[in-house]
């Protein structure tokens, strides 16, 4: 009996004996690898627990998380204009979930995805949606304007440099901003025009003006998505018109509206419906769209396809089915703007699918990116 | 201060537009009336009611295909025809009911508002959707129904908003549906 416990011994510890033992390992700081067209900066809302939201950084081409932004209650986010910082505006609450609450812009350096320095502001931050417009920086840099309600609107212009607060601008009923030229802010206004406020050196209201309504908000009211133009900002409306905005001049300009849909189309309820309803390829031209099918009430429904336009002819060049791929219907999109683009898709079930933009091909799924992967940005 | 009540004002005026005394009153006794007599109607009295496979449970879509409602009789139910435009958790899951909220929460003195059709009378009536505050979201039976719903720069039409924004906690934890009144036609 010895000899067998012997060589039972003998047997199972031989070839752990004949094998080197692993080398003793060294902790380390991972570093970010160099930014690429393909890095998106995704939104988890954690709407289930939602005081502790956070920013997942998704690499498109090895499909890898390459680290996290933490973003607090209820937060918006937005990069700046050179992609070096991510700018996020939340609240936080003194015991975690209840307490003094403080309100707070936290900026992030996209190297390393360190906090560099925060500005605290008064407890006013909009906790809506996250949209392009919560927060944003002026096209120099030198601003950051934040979106205030409380329900009263306004918005705070802040020196992110200094780290100071300048000003709060009330904006009579409109809502959120959009960053236009290195000193101008528009707000969407309950009658469907914009509110556009001119600021002067020191970040005061030099001057403002309305525009003409633009949409009708009682008969098809626009996505507050706004999608980046060349020029600025395109508008989709809840049935799918096209309403193109052009920010570039000292007041916004509207291009003529038009439809996504055919007759065919509108006598099959199709509509663009979610949370971020488009994402637009600017140097080809590409609008790429969250359509499903559905009525009155069903604008926060997911898209079952991905619909294709040409932003120049108007005209649906693609249509991609998601459940095919077997894919729930698409909540939010982004596309890189690189010359291979990709197309980002985050799903109802919180999967985010990257597909090459210019043939639908699906390439990855990756699952489960966080809880509520409600916002897409990217450089 | 002023903002707050600016929109209830607005809210008030608007409400005395679309309705009456008479209207609200018939409306409670209605109400009243109908809820002695729950227990003797069947179950689905809904003329608009679908199969009711495809209605129960809160994460169910609100709609079909073509955009036609499906509504239910379960207050935890995303259907309940109440919860037309409640975009949160339901509180009816989270300790509380269609209309109060659950323990240790405080509810918001603002609002959001909306007009949901009644499949059991025929009516529609106008709903305040306030939020339930003061603790971490709740986490179960989330619903997204946006009937009539109008992005925030319609804010009282608007479920986008956190309607905790003004209380002392302002941390949003679930969503009621209260009978204001009923809409005239």
């Amino acid at each position: 009996m010895r000899n067998a416990l012997l060589i039972f011994a003998l047997a199972t510890c031989t070839p752990l004996l004949a094998e080197p033992p692993l080398p003793s390992e060294h902790l380390t700081l991972t570093t970010l690898p160099p930014n690429t067209p393909h890095r998106i900066y995704v939104l988890d809302e954690a709407f289930n627990n939602e005081i502790d939201a956070r920013i997942h950084v998704f690499d498109g081409d090895s499909y890898r998380r390459l680290g996290q932004i933490d973003a607090g209650f209820n937060p918006g986010f937005n990069l700046s204009p050179d992609g070096k910082t991510t700018v996020v505006g939340t609240t936080y609450f003194a015991r975690g979930s209840r307490g003094t609450r403080t309100d707070v812009v936290e900026f992030t350096d996209n190297s390393t995805l360190a906090v560099t320095h925060e500005i605290v502001l008064p407890t006013k931050r909009a906790m809506t949606l996250p949209t392009y417009f919560n927060l944003g920086y002026s096209s120099d840099s030198h601003f950051l304007y934040v979106a205030y309600v409380t329900p009263a609107a306004s918005f705070g212009v802040l020196d992110p440099a200094k780290g100071t607060v300048l000003e709060e601008i009330d904006t009579a009923g409109c809502v959120l901003v959009i960053p236009s030229g290195p000193n101008r802010v528009s707000s969407v206004c309950e009658s469907g025009r914009l509110l556009t406020v001119t600021l002067d050196a020191q970040g005061k209201e030099a001057s403002r003006a309305m525009s003409d309504a633009f949409f009708d908000p009682d008969k098809d009211p626009v996505f507050v998505q706004g999608v980046p133009t060349s020029a600025g900002f395109a508008f989709l409306s809840f049935l799918g018109e096209i309403h193109e905005v052009d920010f570039s001049g000292a007041q916004p300009a509207f291009r003529a509206s038009w439809s996504l849909l055919t007759p065919a189309d509108k006598a099959q309820s199709w509509r663009p419906g979610g949370t971020q309803v488009a994402a637009i390829h600017r140097k080809s031209g590409k609008l790429f769209v969250t359509m499903h099918r559905g009525g009155e009430g069903t604008h926060k429904s997911g898209g079952t396809e991905i619909w294709v336009f040409d932003m120049k002819s108007h005209h649906r060049v693609a249509r991609w089915p998601l459940a095919p791929q077997k894919l729930a219907p698409a909540g939010s999109i982004q596309v890189s703007q690189d010359d291979a683009p990709v197309l980002f898709v985050a799903t109802e079930k919180a999967d985010v699918a990257v597909f090459d933009a210019l043939t639908g091909q699906l390439r990855h799924v990756e699952k489960q990116l966080g809880q509520t992967p409600w916002l897409l940005l990217n450089q | 201060m002023r903002s707050i009540d600016r929109l209830f004002e607005h809210s008030s005026r608007r409400l005395a537009q679309r309705t009456s005394r008479r209207s609200l009153l018939g409306t409670l006794g209605q109400i009243l009336t109908g809820a002695a007599l729950v227990p003797l109607l069947p179950i689905d009295r809904s003329s608009r009611a679908q199969a009711a496979d495809g209605t129960s449970g809160a994460h169910k879509p609100d709609t079909d295909v073509s955009g036609n409602k499906k509504t239910t009789d379960d207050p935890m139910s995303c259907e309940y025809w109440k919860y037309c435009a409640v975009d949160g958790f339901l509180c009816s899951c989270c300790g509380g009911s269609a209309n109060s909220c659950p323990p240790g929460t405080a509810p918001s003195p603002i609002t959001w508002i909306g007009t949901c059709h009644n499949p059991a009378d025929g009516r529609d009536y106008i709903v305040s959707y306030n939020d339930c505050c003061g603790k971490t979201s709740c986490g179960n039976c989330e619903c997204n129904r946006n009937e009539r719903e109008k992005p925030m720069y319609r804010p009282s039409r608007n479920n986008d908003l956190n309607w905790c924004m003004a209380n002392a906690d302002s941390n949003y934890h679930c969503s009621v549906s209260v009978i204001l009144g009923v809409a005239e036609q």
